[in-house]
């Protein structure tokens, strides 16, 4: 069973751009989502990475995302509920239990709020950039950098997936033997699953030594040049997500610096929605198109031109 | 139908018992009447004095704070920032203070739950010296007649003055709403009555030697035996006056741990009976500590 979460080529700019670039944009988004507390700021930097994911044909990773992110805020805003008896608004009160606050108000459900849906727009941002970057440019760009962990990186990326695989089908063929057969516990399975990954990662070394990783670059008969090849290539999108990920950073340090992110959950609640928060939640919002895809105008089709032969010869 | 009925039964168990904690919808049951009051400067600028009669069991310090000013808050709205436009925890070393029956509080203003009959003073003021000033005599006649930290507490007069001086403030104290008790009981709240020579020695008085940083007393006596002096100190610590042979002190101090106690003394016994006559709300109210010379009363610290 595929991740919803894992890199699907498409022909898309995100897809297209250099994971430096579509990292520049996806982060900008991020760090605004970081700093700010305002909800209406909050809340257009999750529209724009819906946007942004949907437009990339991330629609699974986004769906997914949202779920995720959105059950987890809603944990967050029950945990900070129970627990935190700051805010004038009083909700209900709980009596005097261990741990717990004595109050639910409606300031610390607010408070929860904002907490949770910073992490379901930080998540949504890491979906979109899991589902649309590729992790092997990723790490053809980080090699340099780090050549061991990148490699360890690469394995690892691939043979999670591939673990999870395995467990499905070892779980579908419990499951083929039928009603009457014992059930398969977590421990034989993991104990299973174990012993086939070893099995593998064997196999993987032997491989890698065969095509001669554990060589230098020096010692291979290309030299350096595996370097050189390894270079990660430009795209033409690379430019517009640079251009939108700096713009997002300007537009939200700005903005910062004129107030924008005038919030208060406690003592009672207060969100300010000061031109500059919708200045800023417009530019974030927008931002969110970067990922459009310009119509090329394409060539008349085969069918058009014979329609239009068919035309010719009923003239 | 069985299975239905084991359900409204078992909901209708867990409301009762949750009822039977406390739980309920809203703020809950009034609890009567608190008194706000905010100032500056060690007590010196009034800035609000309000009875509030909405307070309800759920309500804290800050909430009643919230309600009767304008506050901002920081640290996840555990502690005030400002108070109608004064921020604290500013390069000035000035901060917001507060008392609960003329006690500092050993919790934040968020988790200071309200009984009713509190008095709650907040102060604007500098903490380079007096950080920790853990107990004030300004909420007059509190904490004697409603205590604190949630209960009453009795009053012991430790009298180490004339009959008829001890008796004086037993009978303000008594007037003030205090239940009496004799010294022996470790719970009380110790009033400390006599010329300081004679209350030196005493577990409680002995902080004034240790300085204001640890006794919270802006004053502090030198001088022999036969003849001790008074001199008043100013917010930073230093001397800022010396006070003459005469001269009274009504000023409230804290060990960690213990009731709180009073100290009712002077440099001579009229030095005493003149601090006696300072046990009301009109001399002490807003006020750390009062020091009185030839009937001039002088707060403290010194300005």
């Amino acid at each position: 069973m595929r991740s919803p979460f894992a890199y699907t080529p498409r022909p898309g700019p995100l897809q297209s751009a250099s994971p430096g670039a579509a990292v520049a944009y996806l982060g900008a988004l991020t760090v605004a989502a970081f700093l700010y507390s305002n909800p209406i700021v909050l809340v257009a930097a999750g529209v724009a990475l819906v946007l942004a994911g949907r437009l990339a044909g991330a629609h699974a990773a986004v769906r997914a995302a949202l779920w995720m992110g959105l059950t987890l805020a809603l944990l967050i805003v029950a945990v900070n509920a129970l627990v935190v008896s700051r805010g004038e608004t009083v909700l209900l009160r709980l009596g005097d239990l261990p741990l717990l606050s004595n109050v639910i108000t409606a300031e610390a459900l607010a408070a929860g709020a904002v907490l949770g849906l910073r992490a379901a727009v930080v998540m949504v941002a890491f979906a979109v950039y899991s589902a649309c970057v590729d992790p092997d440019r990723v790490l053809r760009a980080l090699r340099p950098l780090a050549g061991r962990s990148a490699l360890t990186a690469t394995l690892v990326s691939r043979l999670v997936p591939v673990a999870a695989a395995d467990a499905a089908r070892l779980r579908d063929a419990a499951r083929l033997r039928g009603p009457a057969a014992a059930p398969v516990g977590r421990v034989p399975l993991a104990r299973r699953l174990l012993a086939g990954s070893l099995d593998r990662a064997v196999d993987v070394a032997a491989t890698l030594e065969l095509r001669g990783y554990s060589l230098t670059p020096s010692d291979t008969p290309q030299g350096g040049a595996l370097v050189g090849r390894a270079s990660v290539r430009r795209s033409r999108y690379d430019r517009r997500f640079y251009a939108v990920g700096a713009v997002v950073l300007a537009a939200a340090t700005a903005a910062k610096l004129l107030g924008a992110d005038a919030f208060a959950e406690y003592p009672a609640i207060e969100v300010g929605a000061t031109p500059a928060t919708l200045a800023l939640s417009a530019v974030l919002v927008l931002s969110g198109l970067a990922p459009l895809r310009r119509p090329i105008p394409q060539p008349p089709s085969r069918r058009t031109a014979s329609n239009f032969q068919s035309l010719r010869w009923k003239i | 139908m069985t299975a239905r009925r084991g359900k409204a039964v078992a909901i209708a168990l867990l409301t009762a018992a949750l009822a039977a904690a406390g739980c309920g919808l809203g703020p809950g049951d009034g609890v009567g009447e608190v008194e706000l009051t905010v100032t500056r400067d060690y007590g010196t600028v009034p800035m609000l004095s309000r009875q509030l009669g909405d307070v309800t069991e759920s309500d804290t310090v800050m909430r009643v704070l919230e309600r009767g000013t304008s506050i901002t808050t920081r640290y996840g709205g555990g502690f005030v920032q400002s108070i109608d436009g004064f921020e604290g925890g500013g390069g000035d070393g000035r901060d917001w203070f507060f008392y609960v029956n003329g006690l500092w509080s050993p919790y934040g203003a968020a988790e200071y739950d309200l009984r009713g009959g509190e008095a709650i003073w907040w102060d604007y003021r500098d903490w380079s010296v007096g950080e920790r000033v853990a107990a004030a005599v300004g909420s007059w006649p509190e904490p004697f007649a409603d205590g604190y930290e949630g209960r009453r507490h009795p009053t012991a007069v430790v009298c180490r003055a004339p009959g008829e001086v001890c008796a004086e403030v037993s009978r303000r104290l008594r007037e003030a709403g205090a239940s009496m008790v004799g010294e022996g009981d470790d719970d009380a709240i110790r009033v400390l009555v006599g010329t300081w020579p004679l209350l030196a020695g005493d577990r409680d008085a002995e902080l004034l030697d240790k300085g204001v940083r640890q006794s919270g007393v802006f004053a502090e006596f030198a001088g022999s035996v036969g003849a001790p002096r008074m001199r008043g100190l100013d917010q930073e610590g230093a001397v800022a006056r010396r006070f003459g042979r005469d001269a009274g002190l009504v000023a409230a101090t804290r060990r960690e741990g213990a009731p709180p106690a009073w100290l009712v003394t002077g440099t001579s016994d009229s030095g005493v009976a003149a601090a006696v006559e300072l046990l009301d709300a009109d001399s002490l109210h807003d006020r750390y500590g009062v020091a009185v010379e030839a009937g001039e009363e002088t707060p403290l610290p010194i300005r």
